[in-house]
């Protein structure tokens, strides 16, 4: 892949598939580089008045507390995004790792594995997520694990289901002839030509570790203040929805497009290569 | 992308619902076993948490005692497994109450807001996700996507915030918190139910439209549709006839993990509507480190999803003819 | 109006003075005639499968909301937080240790039966039965004994003196059951109201006691309690009419409500407050300095305004809030003083080092004000990492469990209560490891002294010192909101607690 064959690529996206990944380049920007262009430190109490609108030195007004929104908004964004890619990638090795252990294992290994994961499935998310903060703390690495491991019995439901059909198909029947190992059969059979429609299960799983976030931070647990990602930012202002707040508007629409943005682009890039 | 169940299909549902019932307990013996081990590791005990903040030493330790707490953790939990075992969930430490009282003045609640949210947002889905997957690529099959990921992502507070402010406190039309009064007329009911269900069902229509729309799509992608096209079977007939019954597999999955979800994770919604569910009351058990309650709930959750798992096999399996058919 | 905190009253036993229907100050300035009949909901915060119908193990707003409405007490609480006769006609004293407390004649429980000595024997004493499992156990360990004196007196003999004894009685937890009731899944009280429905974490429907001792009252027919949590919901449910009253309404929302037409605030000053804890048995927040130096660095004014929007009364680093009349006035305010508290822990050698510091939205705001201290610590070289730990398990694991936690103190209804619960050297829940012999030595004075202005004096010093060498920092006294229908009337704060100090049931009538 090369920077040419890449341009190709995104010149035949779609609109939408476009439009997802200028939200997705946006946002990655402003994780990046947030921190260091926000106006104030995020903590800061900027402004007396609470619940300010817009103004020049507040672009998007000030929170529940008089802080900056644009700031907070600025240096929270690191979280939402990189929380939830890092959760979503572990979430997805692991519960993916262990669907192909299944699918080409031995018959008691796929009965184990499956197990398991209905165990952990059959709890539900907020709840369990819930019990291990209360149990383990809520540090930014132990809330990653928490959410991810909260994660891999979706993602391995799916990557199994999808591996133990391709398992049946004849080439890797004859792969197996061939006398190829089950390291060999996992990864250069299967695995390859699951990874579309497991794309589309990233795409759906990152806005849940989006959303499971934000629902964490009603319940009042999530990360640790003045550091806040973006569904604490909403969760924290709701106070200011009544009057039509900025404050939790920013956030909100935020959001949505971080969360849009990564499907679009998803959806584009997998049907692409579909036609 | 069919719903692979670990029994070959051939040999039938009966086989399978046999087999699956007997996984079925070594899951709850395990998701008990889970539940037993975490919550052992939760700050305080039902002792301290009963008695609150002005207890002292001798108090904490007089009820624990009455409680059993003080005996070997191990002790308490194969206690626990045998009266579960003969049907016996035990007492709760913390409301001296039968945890099968407990429950099944809860159960109900839970029933009937997962039935109707069901009812509500089953049907839609379905629309949204034939209707998407038949204009397959043009304006309305963005418009819809569009509109499926924006009801996704937005958290389920924020929603359900926002539909009280629009309905009950600015239109006065609905009720702002979910009591249900005795012996309702069915518009009481309903108006009672609007303002919960519209919000579980907003994340479920996206949900379950998306899947949908994603199953059809690979089934309208086989030689057997472009065949059947050719035949100059009309589309409806071709959607309804050939493409639903093959694509039933991966939708009554999705839909099955849906149903689970509504039945314990609508905590956020019982949460704002004040309804007294099971995901508050499992929340409460955790709290208030109510343990024989805790696992109460955490088997009735697990049983419920094991049996929605069961069922969308089963409904697979007899579904479509090719499964069927072996 | 007998005054109870006065010890020389009260010795005088001139409790009894007053007619069964009394009048309280400012019932005299309300509008309107009372008018019977009418159902209303309220909602609390909190309910769980912890609910209980035993007074005796009341422990969350809605449990006292709930007893109130079903049991009577010997006394009861007035605005001023003086002790009224209630059960008791009289409480008379010579020592403050031995006390005659003489019996309503006429009383019913719900049951039919009659109200006696017996019953109120049996009520106190209970407490001191460790399985009763009793939340005011530590209180009840001064009541020494008990005894019937004929059917409608009793005798009562404390362990040492104490003047506050009526006041003590008129706390939720003390309400009078029936003798030898065990079984609290009914509720048989003489309260203004009947059980009719109870699911614990769910609801509780109670009705008009017509057989109520305070002729005409209450008012209304029913009364339906529930809780929700989430703040901004229980403000929906007010303004949508689905529930009459609330308690805890956030500051944040005073506007909304009082946009409104139908609904009002009701603010209730009282001595709630939240606090930053510095534990005594730490090399760091131990140290004399530090602990000044983090109470010059409390933004009183900003988080007054900021976290409370004015509804709260700016503290003084110790327990006693203006409202009470033990309040020492001659104490300075202490200010916002970043300066003074960078010159102070650079004295100590303290700058630049780091401390984690323990909040929770368990302890009131303890967040957002764990978040303004950081920020200001931040400007003068001192890293306090806020460390914010879910509700669940707090007051267990972290609450005076690390050098700095913040902590949330309920208003007592006395100094003594306060300071011995929260500041005597062996109290369990001495927040800050305070050890001080003076200070103990001048509880001890205090409640011995038969003169209302030498006590005044000690409560005084007292003061003084926890506002010098305490390890607390009690940056304001919260005020409590509660919003409320229009319609709803009789309607008075009583500084322990929202919704009337928890007692409104009895006092409230709603309007056509």
């Amino acid at each position: 892949m090369n920077v040419t064959s890449i341009l190709r690529a995104v010149r035949r996206l779609p609109i939408s598939g476009k439009v997802g990944l200028v939200l997705v380049l946006f946002w990655i920007a402003i994780a990046a580089i947030g921190p260091f262009i926000a106006p104030y430190p995020p903590g800061s109490f900027a402004n007396e008045e609470v619940f300010a609108g817009s103004s020049g030195q507040f672009w998007l007004g000030s929170d529940f507390l008089g802080r900056d929104v644009l700031s907070r908004l600025l240096s929270g964004a690191r979280f939402t995004v990189g929380l939830s890619a890092v959760a979503v990638t572990i979430a997805v090795c692991i519960g993916t790792g262990f669907a192909l252990m299944a699918a080409v294992g031995p018959r008691w290994v796929d009965e184990l594995l499956s197990r398991a994961m209905d165990t952990l499935i059959s709890i539900p998310s907020k709840i369990f997520a819930l019990v291990l903060v209360a149990a383990f703390g809520s540090s930014l690495v132990l809330l990653t694990l928490i959410i991810a491991i909260t994660y891999v019995p979706g993602n391995f439901r799916i990557a199994r289901s999808l591996a133990v059909g391709l398992v049946r198909l004849d080439y890797v029947e004859v792969a197996r002839a061939r006398g190829e190992g089950r390291l060999h059969l996992a990864l250069v059979e299967v695995l390859p030509n699951m990874i579309k429609p497991l794309f589309a299960d990233i795409g759906l799983r990152f806005v849940f570790i989006v959303l499971l976030l934000s629902g964490l931070s009603f319940l009042g647990l999530g990360l640790q203040p003045p550091d806040a990602d973006l569904g604490s930012l909403v969760r924290e202002n709701t106070s200011g929805l009544a009057e039509g707040a900025l404050a939790i508007i920013a956030p909100a629409v935020a959001i949505a497009s971080l969360t849009v943005g990564v499907n679009l682009l998803i959806d584009a890039a997998t049907q692409g290569k579909a036609r | 992308m069919s719903a692979a169940s670990p029994a070959s299909p051939w040999r039938g549902p009966l086989t399978l619902i046999a087999k699956r019932v007997g996984m079925a307990f070594v899951t709850l013996v395990l998701v008990s076993a889970v539940i037993f081990t975490i919550s052992g590791l939760l700050p305080g005990d039902a002792a301290q948490e009963v008695l609150g903040q002005g207890a002292t030493p001798e108090q904490i330790a007089a009820l624990r005692h009455e409680m059993g707490l003080d005996r070997p953790a191990l002790l308490r939990y194969l206690e626990w497994l045998k009266g579960i075992a003969s049907g016996d969930p035990g007492d709760s430490l913390v409301a001296n109450m039968p945890v099968a009282d407990i429950i099944s003045e809860r159960l109900p609640n839970t029933l009937v807001l997962a039935g109707l949210t069901t009812l509500f947002a089953v049907p839609i889905a379905f629309l949204i996700g034939i209707w998407s997957a038949v204009t397959r690529g043009r304006s309305a099959d963005r418009a819809l996507n569009l509109m499926t990921l924006a009801m996704v992502a937005l958290p389920e507070f924020l929603v359900a915030t926002i539909a009280v402010l629009v309905f009950s406190v600015k239109l006065l039309w609905l009720p702002s918190i979910t009591i249900v009064p005795q012996d309702p007329t069915l518009g009481e009911f309903l108006r009672a139910y609007a303002m919960p269900v519209l919000v579980l069902g907003v994340g479920v229509i996206a949900q379950l439209g998306r899947m949908i729309r994603a199953a059809i799509i690979a089934e309208l992608d086989r030689p057997y549709v472009e065949m059947a096209r050719l035949k100059g079977v009309s589309p409806r007939r071709l959607i309804f006839r050939h493409v639903l019954p093959n694509a039933v597999g991966p939708i009554v999955n999705a839909m099955a993990l849906s149903l689970s979800y509504l039945f314990g994770g609508a905590i956020i919604v019982e949460t704002i509507f004040s309804y007294p569910g099971l995901a508050s009351l499992m929340v409460n058990a955790v709290t208030s480190r109510d343990m024989p309650l805790l696992q109460a709930c955490a088997m009735l959750f697990c049983a419920t999803y094991l049996l929605l798992v069961l069922i969308a096999d089963t409904v697979a399996i007899l579904a479509n003819p090719r499964l069927r058919q072996g | 109006m007998v005054d109870l905190s006065s010890t020389a009253l009260s010795r005088r036993g001139l409790l009894g003075g007053l007619a069964s229907g009394l009048v309280l100050a400012p019932a005299d300035r309300l509008i309107g005639k009372p008018r019977t009949g009418g159902r209303i909901r309220v909602a609390s915060i909190a309910s769980s499968t912890a609910d209980t119908l035993d007074p005796a193990k009341g422990n969350l707003s809605t449990d006292y909301l709930r007893h109130y409405l079903l049991y009577s007490g010997l006394t009861q609480y007035d605005s001023q937080v003086r002790g009224q006769p209630a059960l008791a006609v009289s409480m008379e004293t010579r020592d403050n240790v031995v006390w005659t407390i003489k019996l309503r004649s006429g009383v019913h429980f719900h049951n039919g039966k009659a109200f006696g000595a017996d019953d109120v024997v049996y009520s106190l004493m209970r407490h001191r039965d460790a399985a009763v499992g009793s939340k005011v156990a530590a209180i009840a360990e001064q009541f020494a004994s008990a005894r019937a004196n004929g059917k409608l007196e009793v005798e009562l003999r404390l362990t040492g003196p104490n003047p506050d004894l009526p006041i003590i009685l008129a706390a939720p937890q003390f309400l009078i059951v029936e003798n030898g009731r065990r079984d609290f899944s009914v509720a048989n009280g003489t309260g203004p109201f009947v059980l009719h429905a109870f699911s614990p974490g769910i609801r509780t429907v109670v009705r008009r006691n017509p057989n109520f001792w305070k002729p005409g009252k209450p008012y209304l027919d029913e009364i339906e309690v529930i809780a929700i949590p989430d703040e901004l919901s229980r403000v929906n449910a007010l303004l949508s009419g689905d529930v009459q009253m609330i308690n805890a309404v956030s500051p944040g929302s005073v506007k909304r409500v009082r946009a409104s037409s139908g609904h009002a605030i009701m603010e209730t000053k009282s001595g709630l407050f939240t606090d930053l804890v510095m534990r005594r048995d730490h090399p760091v927040t131990g140290h004399p300095d530090f602990v000044l130096a983090m109470k010059y660095l409390m933004d009183r004014e900003l988080i007054k305004r900021a976290l409370f929007r004015g509804f709260a009364t700016i503290g003084n680093d110790q327990p006693i809030s203006p409202l009470d009349p033990y309040f020492n006035p001659d104490i300075p305010q202490r200010q916002f003083d970043p300066d003074r508290a960078r010159f102070l822990l650079k004295r100590a050698g303290l700058l630049g080092t780091r401390l984690p510091v323990y909040v929770s939205p368990a302890a009131n705001l303890s967040v957002d004000m764990g978040s303004i201290l950081q920020e200001h610590a931040a400007q003068i070289g001192l890293k306090l990492a806020v460390n914010r730990v879910p509700s669940d398990g707090y007051w267990s694991t972290h609450w005076m469990k690390h050098p700095l936690t913040f902590g949330n103190v309920n208003p007592r209804p006395t100094a003594d209560m306060m300071f011995s619960l929260f500041f005597q050297s062996k109290a369990t829940a001495n927040e800050s490891g305070w050890n001080s012999p003076q200070f103990d030595k001048m509880l001890i004075e205090a409640r011995q002294a038969t003169d209302p202005a030498r006590r005044k004096a000690i409560y005084g010093d007292m003061q003084w010192l926890v506002h010098n060498h305490g390890g607390v920092g009690v940056p304001v006294f919260i005020s409590l909101l509660d919003g409320y229908d229009r319609r709803l009337r009789g309607l008075f704060p009583i500084p322990l607690g929202g919704f009337m100090g928890y007692t409104f049931g009895e006092h409230v009538w709603l309007d056509a």
